[in-house]
């Protein structure tokens, strides 16, 4: 008892210390813990190779030496014999993930931003060509059509059988030739070949199962070639196109006129673009677009101006809310405030998803539950100013209660000393708070309103959940009237319908990031947060 | 940004000191409590409506009243069997909630757990050991922490979806993907915030156990861990809560209802259909918030001293 008044704290602190530490000790000391290295390593390299393997057979070299690199400095970081690596054997664990989903990414939306990615541009030049000249075939004017019958021959491979519509004639066609079929061997009804010999009919769930099979099925004929048309028709079908492959262009057949690769990843004559294209580089092409073309520059620019007022309206009411309930509520002595801050926090601890689709709910113009019980008829959600109002008022309700509790923190904070010198001097209890609470208050918290702010401005979900970016603009842009950057991008990139733009929403982010930074930059400069560097 | 915290634990002693005022009389504090019981009703408005419309016989979003008409279960019994049938055309929907809350909580849980782990081991070393890099290594950490996650989602899905097609189990639609994406984020505020918890546990500590001869991945997992644990639930709880809510890495990668997690999910659910799926959507919205919530307000106090130091929660 008297030993451990004499040395107070350390003690607390110190004496149950070494009981534990031996402890622990034994139970992770030498063997165990060396095995468990082992193992972990083991898995780790046995998952590795087995990774290369696989990196292997499709040929993606980069890719496997990369990894045989990783893998091997990771062994030697956890198996060296050096105090050396130490710190490394912290910060591997973090930093792969780190370099495999956020550094990685970081550089792969600048590739994408810098490249024409999207609906139409998907698949390398390579595939686009074997696509274009697939694509190309047409029936000729008085071309044969076919009913079909898809078999498979005594080995399994798929054939058509196949009767010409004009001359009744019956032919088998395989991917590399169409053979004449002797009528005496085939069995035929209304709807073409049901049976023949040597051959077994597909029919069935089996035959659709092979619709992807078919569409790229062809029976070179000439040269043209005979394509299933349906499940039970085909067509003999004629190239429009000519690919030169020394010149590196498609030529038209029926006038000659030459489709060059244009740069932007297509094959064009003119205005004139064959479909599909490829991915490539096209450099600064989408940063440009968003500062000229006045179909991507102009939503831009509203959605910026939008983007601003909402994440600044919403700290800003946020914050008011909070410090006027601190500052109200926190009155030494006062009954229930315990009560008060409890059921303030709740806004704040509920999932931020479930309250704005509940909000979303109780908004609605004509059921919702709001105007109803206030009897009127406020379009919420549906009217382009209304639904930014409504924005702000449920991000605010979202985030007052941290800025109640963090003003309420700040508060309590501020020595007794300067207010009391300030009421000594004769100021008024308004002129207290503007002089000496508030600034000092904004001080400490002016950070967090800047990371707030950061923060709301990339609000997806505020947003998405509560108006999913609407009312629509009338100008039919993708940018409804609620659209936050963030959101915009998504439906960039993800909007069904109007195809994917995933390159012109990698800009989006791009310049995102650059406005945010901007924030950053600012908040870090102000917080003084890095001289704790030691 | 720690100001607020070390000032606020600097004054506190401070207040203790100073005589405790008599209780104001009620007569100078009413409209204190007037304040204070409006912000209390605007702040449980939507809660109240919720758990209402949640026992209500009616399906729509209009028989939402102050309290139910026609006391019920079956929103709860519908939502918990995964049917729920549409008051108006009497079909059966599919909504298989349960599905998407085990979804949410094995990714939430799984990207919670293997942050902290991963996020405390990185912060020991910036903490404990003094080497080449270590202040560029943090810098580099804010830097990169500047670009969020959500800002790659478009590359993060191309890439998720080129590995998907040399290896399946890391391709759209998995939940591994998920999850690994997610720890991509891992460092960042995170390492900060437990570097700083880190510092302030004694080095002696760390000493003695060395003299007794333990390693330092010994030292690690059976010092400073459990010494941290205050830390450690602070990041695992924003961690958790975080994941819970994020919708856009997710609605990128995941594709199939059975794989969505709740905000995908219930978002999809009640997206046009306030009318008809109100109350299932009331009873599900309530089973999800309320184990969300209270976890949140029983570690309340360590969270605003974790976020007034850097993260800032939706």
């Amino acid at each position: 008892m008297s030993a451990t008044s004499a040395t107070p704290a350390v003690a607390q602190v110190e004496i149950p210390r070494p009981a534990l530490i031996p402890r622990v000790l034994s139970a992770f000391s030498g063997t165990p813990g060396v095995v468990a290295k082992i193992v972990l390593l083991g898995i780790l390299n046995a998952f590795a190779f087995w990774a290369m393997y696989v990196l292997l057979t499709r040929s993606h070299w980069v890719s496997v030496v990369v990894l045989a690199l990783a893998t091997a400095g990771i062994d030697l970081v956890y198996l060296a014999p050096t105090r050396k690596t130490l710190p490394l054997k912290f910060l591997i664990p973090g930093t792969i993930f780190l370099v495999g989903f956020q550094v990685i990414p970081i550089f792969y939306t600048v590739k994408v931003a810098l490249s024409n990615y999207s609906t139409g541009h998907v698949i390398t030049k390579h595939d686009a060509i074997q696509q274009i000249k697939i694509n190309s075939l047409q029936p000729p004017p008085n071309g044969r059509s076919y009913t079909m019958t898809v078999a498979r021959t005594s080995s399994g491979e798929l054939v058509l059988l196949l009767q010409d519509q004009t001359s009744k004639k019956f032919y088998v066609g395989t991917t590399k030739a169409l053979t004449p079929l002797a009528p005496s061997t085939v069995t035929s009804g209304p709807l073409g070949i049901t049976a023949a010999k040597g051959y077994t009919v597909v029919k069935g769930a089996e035959l659709f199962a092979l619709d992807k099979t078919l569409q790229n099925f062809i029976v070179p004929v000439g040269k043209a070639g005979i394509r299933p048309q349906t499940i039970s028709t085909a067509v003999e079908l004629e190239p429009t196109l000519r690919y030169d492959a020394k010149r590196g262009v498609f030529i038209r057949l029926s006038d000659g006129a030459v489709f060059a690769d244009n740069g932007k990843g297509a094959f064009a004559h003119g205005a004139d673009e064959l479909e599909p294209g490829w991915t490539t580089g096209v450099g600064a092409a989408n940063f440009k677009r968003i500062a000229k073309d006045p179909l991507v520059r102009q939503p831009f620019l509203r959605v910026l101006i939008w983007t601003i007022t909402f994440a600044a309206l919403s700290v800003a009411i946020s914050f008011a809310a909070g410090l006027f309930l601190a500052i109200t509520l926190d009155k030494r002595g006062m009954r229930f405030q315990r009560v008060y801050r409890t059921i303030l926090v709740i806004p704040w601890a509920i999932p931020g998803f479930l309250a704005l689709l509940v909000w979303a709910g109780l908004f609605n113009d004509k059921f919702g539950v709001i105007n109803r019980m206030f009897h009127i008829g406020i379009p919420w959600l549906f009217d382009a100013n209304w639904a930014k109002v409504t924005c702000i008022l449920v991000n605010a309700w979202m985030s007052t209660p941290y800025f109640f509790l963090v003003s309420m923190g700040a508060l309590q904070a501020i020595p007794d000393e300067l207010t009391e010198a300030g009421r000594v001097d004769g100021g008024t209890p308004f002129q207290l708070f503007r002089r000496v609470t508030f600034p000092l208050l904004l001080v400490a918290v002016a950070p967090l309103l800047i990371a707030s702010f950061a923060f709301n401005f990339n609000n997806f979900n505020a947003i998405y959940f509560l108006t999913a970016g609407g009312p629509p603009q009338a100008n039919s842009s993708i940018a409804g009237s609620t659209d936050i950057l963030i959101s915009y991008t998504y439906k960039l990139a993800f909007a069904a319908g109007k195809g994917q733009d995933l390159a012109l929403a990698s800009a989006f982010s791009i310049i995102i990031f650059a406005i945010v930074a901007l924030i950053s930059a600012i908040a870090f400069s102000r917080t003084r947060a890095l001289e704790e560097l030691a | 940004m720690s100001s607020v915290v070390e000032a606020a634990a600097g004054a506190r002693p401070a207040v203790r000191e100073a005589p405790a005022p008599r209780r104001p009389k009620l007569a100078d504090t009413w409209w204190r409590h007037l304040v204070g019981i409006v912000a209390c009703v605007i702040a449980l408005f939507p809660v109240w409506f919720i758990a209402s419309a949640a026992f209500n016989a009616d399906q729509s979003v209009s028989g939402t009243s102050f309290l139910p008409t026609h006391f019920t279960l079956k929103n709860f019994s519908q939502i918990l069997h995964n049917t729920v049938v549409d008051q108006s055309t009497g079909s059966k929907v599919d909504a298989p909630f349960l599905r998407w809350y085990l979804n949410s909580m094995i990714v939430a849980g799984a990207a919670a757990f293997l942050t902290v782990i991963l996020s405390a081991l990185a912060a020991y070393a910036f903490s404990r050991f003094r080497f080449k890099g270590r202040r560029m290594g943090m810098l580099t950490l804010l830097l990169i922490q500047m670009f969020p996650q959500l800002l790659l989602f478009v590359a993060i899905y191309l890439i998720i979806l080129n590995t998907g097609a040399i290896f399946g189990f890391l391709g759209l639609n998995t939940f591994t993907a998920l999850v690994i994406v997610y720890l991509g984020g891992a460092l960042g505020v995170n390492t900060w915030l437990m570097k700083g918890f880190f510092d302030t546990i004694p080095r002696e500590l760390d000493e003695s156990a060395r003299v007794d001869g333990a390693t330092a991945g010994q030292i690690f997992w059976g010092v400073v861990m459990p010494l941290a644990a205050p830390v450690l639930a602070v990041v695992g709880l924003i961690s958790f809560i975080f994941t819970l809510n994020e919708f856009v890495i997710a609605s990128a990668i995941m594709q199939t209802t059975s794989h969505f997690t709740l905000p995908l999910g219930m978002r999809g659910f009640i997206d046009q259909q306030y009318g008809q799926r109100w109350g299932p959507f009331a009873a599900g919205a309530l089973l999800a918030a309320i184990p969300a919530a209270a976890l949140f307000m029983a570690l309340q106090k360590f969270i605003v001293g974790g976020l007034t130091q850097g993260a800032v929660k939706g």
